[in-house]
């Protein structure tokens, strides 16, 4: 038998791991729609930090990660950054919001707006901006998966088909079990991703260069412009401080109001589960560490991969490592793809009949599981033609989603901390910053500093949702108090 | 530690690293030397400050945990 075929028949194995879990879970869930989007409120700790590590960290993470390391730098350090910067206000936000979602049976992000600030239309907003957001990071999971199953199995599997086996697994489980099976699989994922990454981050700098201090005196001789932040930009000039700062920021700002992370809140099963995943949240940070050199390990490698994002599949087939290796790192690079891809299906699926269809027409449990359930195939599908065809950065297709999805943290943060806000003011406020974060990436010459657009679009966002709401009419102060004042009470 | 004093330091912690990984925090720590367990001081620094968010962020759930009526169980709704 030939190498590759020990390798596919790992791959296959996992697959089938990972299909067995999402199944066997999706028994322990209700057949309700809280159920399938929240998995009852049911989460504890273990599996709430092996979610949220493993949804954080996807494709673009475990792929895009070595891949800006390799061809920019010290630019991906920017990744490391943001992290903890975003998540660590959850610590107060996050059993804020699960209360509310307790209280008023919340189980989106835009029914908690809504439920501020009463309007069909900003729902239906926050619905199409928010799968706008979606289908670019579903088609990065996509991708990768694909890329790395043809990578390793040098190319008997082609991308179409490798893709199309791991979704199709995919959309199996979320379809049977929904937030259950994410919860379950991710678990799963998460510890292999885990232990698969340290393993070559560590044995790669090694085996190549007789360590990693060695490693980066060789990169520091040879190449010394890689090695200060803010790296280089994508056509390798140096980066901007303005673009390096920027990103963080509104990565930071942006994290956690991905509606398939902001959602989390709802599925916890207790508030100290949710202050805790945020607690444990800087150790799964640092796993990007070995991620980066991975990446650097590629930097003075005699050959060069077609595409910068392919660096860690072609460093491992390059170093001629043996077959159970390759496998069991291809296993754990279709976890990181896998992981946070079908959070997003889930996610994407949910927000559209719930905040998009939801508020317009009233539908049976049944009918809208049934539905969230044909969309879970649509998004899917849709991301996967779109991903036989794109060619830009993993990295860089996020980081414009981003734009999209922080201006979703004003409103959220008005909605539970200032009483004065108001729907005009929400409204016109996400409706500026979108329109201005559009307007720049469309004519990035115009940029200030080359600043992220997304931080541009904030930095109108924010005081036109301040003049407005308060130009308009207060709202009642019971309604507010239901928002802002103690939720302690709620449970 | 009382619970305001817990949540201000790390509310400054959070502020302080968020000037330190951006410009113009991140200006004089992009170099290569000193290195620190090999790695550039560049790649050492957004490191550390996340290393240390660890024990900050630790502290601060020991006193919140602290402050909540009758401990950690007492909120927390259906389960």
């Amino acid at each position: 038998m030939e190498r590759w075929m020990f390798i596919t028949g790992l791959i296959g194995v996992y697959l089938l791991v990972t299909l067995a879990i999402g199944l066997l879970a999706g028994r322990k869930a209700s057949h309700s729609v809280a159920g399938y989007v929240a998995a009852d409120r049911s989460f504890g700790l273990l599996v709430m930090y092996f979610i949220t590590g493993a949804t954080v960290f996807s494709s673009f993470a475990f792929l895009g990660g070595p891949g800006w390391a390799y061809s920019r730098g010290a630019a991906a350090f920017y990744i490391l950054s943001y992290g903890v910067l975003g998540m660590a206000p959850f610590y107060w936000m996050g059993p804020r919001i699960a209360a509310l979602g307790r209280r008023h049976g919340f189980v989106t992000q835009a029914q908690l707006l809504v439920g501020r600030f009463p309007s069909k239309g900003l729902s239906a907003l926050v619905a199409v901006l928010s799968l706008v957001a979606f289908i670019p990071y579903v088609t990065i999971q996509i991708r990768g998966a694909g890329i790395v199953i043809e990578a390793v199995t040098d190319g008997h599997v082609p991308l179409w088909l490798g893709a199309l086996v791991a979704y199709g697994i995919v959309i199996i489980y979320v379809l049977a079990s929904g937030a259950m099976a994410v919860g379950w699989t991710n678990t799963f994922q998460g510890i292999f991703m885990v232990v698969i990454a340290w393993t070559l981050g560590l044995y790669l700098p090694h085996r190549l260069y007789g360590g990693i201090g060695p490693m980066f005196e060789q990169i520091a001789a040879a190449r010394p412009e890689l090695l200060t932040t803010p790296g280089l930009a994508a056509s390798g000039d140096p980066w901007s401080w303005g673009a390096y700062s920027t990103y963080i920021l509104v990565s930071a700002v942006g994290l956690m109001m991905w509606p398939h992370l902001f959602m989390k809140a709802f599925t916890a099963k207790t508030d100290d589960t949710l202050r805790r995943t945020v607690i444990l949240f800087p150790t799964f940070q640092l796993f990007l560490i070995p991620v980066f050199l991975i990446g650097f390990s590629g930097v003075l490698f005699p050959t060069a991969p077609a595409d910068s994002d392919f660096i860690l599949p072609f460093m491992i087939l390059e170093t001629d490592l043996p077959w159970l290796v390759v496998g069991l790192f291809c296993a754990g690079a279709l976890s990181a793809s896998m992981s946070t891809g079908d959070a997003l299906l889930h996610a994407a699926a949910s927000v559209v009949v719930e905040d998009g269809i939801g508020p317009f027409k009233t539908l049976s449990e049944s009918t809208q599981r049934l539905l969230m359930q044909v969309l879970v195939v649509l998004v899917g599908g849709l991301a996967y033609w779109a991903a036989l065809g794109a060619g830009s950065s993993l990295v860089q297709l996020l980081a414009t989603a981003y734009g999209i999805v922080s201006q979703l943290a004003p409103p959220i943060v008005a909605s539970m901390y200032w009483r004065r806000a108001t729907t005009a003011g929400v409204v016109a406020g996400l409706l500026s910053g979108w329109a201005t974060a559009a307007f720049f990436w469309q004519n990035p010459a115009l940029k200030p500093f080359e600043m992220h657009e997304g931080v541009l679009g904030l930095l109108v966002h924010v005081p036109v949702l301040i003049a407005v709401s308060l130009a308009t009419r207060a709202q009642a102060p019971d309604h507010t108090e239901r928002f802002c004042g103690s939720v302690e009470d709620a449970a | 530690m009382s619970l305001r004093t817990a949540r201000t330091l790390t509310a400054i912690y959070l502020l302080l690293m968020l000037v330190a990984v951006c410009w113009p925090g991140a200006v004089p720590a992009s170099r290569i030397e000193p290195t620190v367990f090999g790695l550039p001081f560049s790649f050492f620094w957004p490191a550390l400050w996340v290393a240390f968010a660890v024990p900050v962020l630790f502290g601060l759930d020991r006193v919140e945990r602290r402050s909540r009526p009758g401990g950690d169980r007492a909120e927390g709704g259906s389960r």
